[in-house]
């Protein structure tokens, strides 16, 4: 019985051995203690030829896990890239860029100043990189339309109201040089233009684009001046896009049997700006004759058009690079 | 037209009653600087009501007993019976069936163990002076608090059976409760279902095991979620004797497991714990030594309820001062105000002031608690002069946002001197005196350190004039100082932010007044109240309250 007893006494000490290591809860250190930063900010990578594929990241390191920001920006471009994380340490893992930009315009080949900063802290810490090559945002993914830097394609026709226009400019382009500038005032009628980028005329082939309406994204940059209307009070300028499908394959879009899709926003910003949209995501006419199914492959040409409510003056969106990618959105 | 006379005659009914009865009036006014600079509120408000609970027992068979408890209640101030409530405040029944399984239904008081069922008392109740007893049965008839079991709608039954083999007894028991019943909208019907088998091997070892499963019915409602709450114990228990001082050892340990079911969101979280504990009688005193492992991860809903909500409304002045502050729930209020108390079980834990609980909030199923406790009561170092002592040391199971982890201590200190039989007069005067300290520190850099004290000094004085009629007077100084951190915890309990809290305040009670014993049952008593809340850290303006009270109470 005595034997018993003492089992039953050190019972319990036997239990205080499954004692765990974890702690509960968030971190203190994490929430209130002073950050400290243990490793500066540093570039691996530098004169970087992100043509070529070869990526650039950051590392420093922290006394403590904070949502960081990694801001870098073009001196010569003014294009912006943001880097977002949580840690307390910044690697390679979570800081590699690939050289694309957050906002338009495209990096250059130029400078750019890397500024780190942190949410719930005042420090900043400044680095500078060079960019030896620019990005190259054709490749096997991709279907580029048209970049307008070999001037605008002819077969490209359009429309646009008398006193309204459409043409070529040089300089402050989305990427590289050129775009196409479209703006006016049409007091009549909700159209200012539009141009038609028929398939055929396209500059890659269209047959490397992906079948799947789901993954397929199509990708235009848009320069708005976010003119506000005085009679509206709402943005002047509406921009919409029309896809056009020819299921029948005759080379040519019949309106009484085959599809259109459709997308149409307001421009409501200033500067450039890179929509991207899901050909999954288009909408059809109210009334639409084709078989409904978005059928990429089959696309006949896509249509851009800038509106505006006749009664608000001036509207204005530029456009440029015209881009299909696969899987995802061209900045991604 | 004959049968009903039948019918009575066949069944000798029996009826009786019991019941409670208090009259209770206060008037309250403002005191101190809060009086001078508080131009908004009311200089004094009082209120009171007579309550005449009535207890009817029926027992229509000498087997079964109907009960119920009518509450007939009139507020003062109220004509014409305007004020005037009836209302059931308790409906039950229980039998036995051939003298064998015995069964209660309705509204019903259940308890099983610290870590399964239990309602734990209210803190800095532990050795309260005498003198404030009125209070706390106040306070705790009011809400349902009866020792330390849970007042639920449920059905209970149990039953033993007598052996002589190597088993020489076993006892069942059994009951399942409606905690929650069915929301319109709203969330399902939570249950609770619960059982024990207790195991006599012999006068020396018994074995027993408690299971408790709250649970929602996920069928009672359009929803997609349910929670359940399993929770097992099992105890061991031997009793012996050593050089004639019996002594009893305990050691109980168990698991729990709280998850949602259907919420992808809500984690499942299983936790355990282990108590042993050692308990010897001598003649001049009682010893306990105990020692308590809580996992973080232990979650009991029916062992874990808190009886006060710090987030309730107060009774008396629930906003002051000319910004109309909302007046945080004090030592008075806690002391004092029925209406800061809580009646229901939560599927998460409940929220607690650090300032007067810290160490054991829940009691002793507090999760993340390891540690020793050590008590010596009923020490009769002479017959006029006894004492009782306890002493809790725990450290966190694992560190609250940390590696470093809270050491934790929570003790407390009580005299009782007669001194009618020190100075051997024939009336009764008798003094007593208790301490009630808590303790929290962690050490490690500067943003995550602990340091916070709290300590109740409470003392009494009672003289009987003449025979039962006694003059009393007490006193309760309670500071709190440092700091401590506060979890913020979701719907899951899991923790989210933490607060940093400093504490600088102290709390003064005073009582002096009249009070006669009838019976020990039936006793008036007619005081003045006088009340002091000081916040040094200036978040809150000093408050300060004197109240005249008059309490009459009978327990039929």
């Amino acid at each position: 019985m005595k034997k018993l007893q003492f089992l039953l006494f050190l019972f319990p000490f036997f239990f205080t051995s499954c004692e765990k290591e974890k702690i509960e809860g968030p971190s203190l250190n994490d929430l209130f203690a002073d950050l400290e930063i243990l490793e500066p900010l540093s570039v691996v990578g530098d004169s970087v030829d992100f043509a070529s594929g070869d990526p650039i990241y950051f590392t420093a390191s922290f006394s403590k896990q904070l949502d960081w920001k990694i801001k870098i920006e073009g001196l010569s471009s003014g294009s912006v890239k943001i880097i977002l994380g949580k840690s307390n340490e910044i690697n390679q893992s979570n800081s590699t860029w690939l050289g694309n930009s957050s906002s338009l315009p495209f990096f250059t080949n130029e400078n750019c100043e890397v500024e780190l900063s942190f949410e719930m802290d005042d420090t900043t810490i400044y680095n500078y990189l060079n960019i030896q090559v620019e990005k190259d945002y054709q490749n096997e993914n991709t279907v580029l339309i048209t970049d307008l830097e070999n001037n605008f394609n002819p077969n490209f026709t359009g429309f646009f109201q008398s006193g309204c226009t459409r043409a070529l400019a040089i300089g402050g382009a989305g990427q590289k040089d050129k775009y196409l500038a479209q703006f006016g005032t049409c007091d009549w009628d909700w159209l200012i233009g539009y141009v038609d980028y028929f398939s055929n005329f396209w500059y890659d082939d269209k047959n490397n684009m992906i079948n799947d309406p789901s993954k397929l994204y199509f990708n235009i940059m848009i320069k708005g001046d976010s003119t506000i209307s005085s009679v509206t009070n709402l943005p002047n300028s509406l921009f919409k896009l029309e896809f056009y499908e020819d299921e029948n394959g005759d080379n040519y879009h019949d309106a009484n049997s085959e599809d259109r899709f459709d997308l149409e926003f307001e421009v409501n910003w200033t500067g450039w700006r890179m929509v991207s949209l899901c050909y999954n995501d288009l909408i059809p006419p109210a009334t639409n004759p084709g078989n409904g199914i978005k059928q990429p492959d089959k696309i006949f040409k896509v249509r851009t058009l800038l509106l505006a409510n006749p009664d608000s003056g001036p509207a204005r969106a530029d456009v440029d690079f015209l881009i299909w990618s696969n899987g995802a959105p061209i900045l991604n | 037209m004959l049968s009903p006379i039948l019918v009575q005659s066949q069944v000798k009914s029996k009826l009786w009653y019991d019941g409670n009865s208090r009259v209770i009036f206060n008037r309250d006014a403002l005191e101190g600087t809060i009086k001078d600079i508080d131009t908004v509120s009311t200089r004094s408000n009082g209120g009171g009501s007579t309550v005449l609970d009535l207890g009817f027992h029926f027992t229509p068979v000498d087997d079964i007993e109907i009960f119920s408890e009518i509450r007939l209640k009139n507020d003062f101030g109220g004509m014409w019976g305007n004020k005037s409530v009836v209302e059931l405040r308790r409906l039950s029944a229980k039998g036995i069936v051939n003298n064998k399984i015995a069964f209660s239904i309705g509204d019903i008081y259940l308890k099983q163990t610290k870590f399964t069922l239990y309602n734990y008392e209210q803190e800095l109740s532990q050795y309260e002076p005498s003198v404030f007893n009125f209070y706390r049965d106040y306070v705790n008839y009011e809400n349902y608090y009866q020792s330390n079991y849970h007042r639920l709608q449920a059905l209970q039954t149990n039953f033993s059976f007598n052996m002589y083999n190597f088993i020489e007894q076993l006892d069942f028991d059994a009951f399942t409760a409606r905690v929650r019943g069915v929301e319109w909208l709203g969330k399902p019907e939570l249950l609770m279902l619960g059982g024990s088998a207790m195991v006599r091997l012999s006068n020396k070892i018994n074995l027993g095991s408690h299971y408790v499963n709250t649970f929602e019915v996920l069928s009672s409602s359009n929803g997609t979620v349910a929670y359940y709450n399993p929770v097992l114990n099992t105890q061991i228990s031997y009793s012996g004797s050593v050089n004639d001082n019996p002594y009893k050892m305990l050691i109980e340990g168990g698991f729990s497991k709280r998850g949602w079911d259907g919420d992808s969101l809500a984690p499942e979280v299983k936790g355990n714990f282990i108590q042993a504990s050692l308990h010897s009688k001598r003649i001049n005193g009682e010893l306990d030594l105990g020692f308590r492992y809580v996992d973080s991860d232990f979650r009991s809903m029916g062992a874990q309820k808190r009886r006060i909500q710090y987030n309730n409304s107060t009774t008396t002045y629930p906003y002051y001062s000319n910004n109309y502050t909302q007046r945080k729930v004090s030592l008075l209020d806690v002391m004092s105000d029925p209406n800061v108390y809580n009646k229901n079980l939560s599927t998460s834990l409940m929220s607690y002031n650090p300032m007067y609980s810290s160490v054991t909030p829940y009691g002793d199923a507090t999760p993340n608690r390891i540690g020793f406790t050590a008590k010596i009561s009923n020490i009769n170092i002479t017959d006029f002069f006894s004492t009782n002592i306890q002493t809790q040391y725990f450290s966190e199971v694992i560190g609250q946002g940390t590696t470093q982890k809270r050491m934790l201590n929570k003790s407390a200190l009580q005299s009782i001197l007669l001194l009618n039989k020190l100075l051997s007069t024939k009336k009764s005067l008798i003094l007593e005196g208790s301490m009630n300290l808590e303790t929290v520190n962690r050490a490690g850099e500067d943003f995550e350190k602990i340091d916070f004290t709290s300590i109740l000094y409470s003392g009494s004085i009672s003289y009987e004039l003449i025979k039962n009629f006694k003059i009393i007077a007490g006193a309760k100084v309670f500071y709190a100082e440092g700091n401590e951190f506060i979890a913020d915890r979701d719907k899951y309990d899991q923790i989210n932010d933490y607060s940093n809290h400093i504490y600088d305040s102290k709390e003064t009670i005073l009582i002096a007044g009249l009070q006669h014993h009838f019976t020990e049952d039936i006793y008036f008593t007619m005081q003045y109240n006088q009340f002091n809340v000081l916040d040094k850290t200036k978040t809150y303006d000093e408050f300060s309250l004197g109240r005249l009270i008059f309490m009459f109470n009978m327990n039929l």
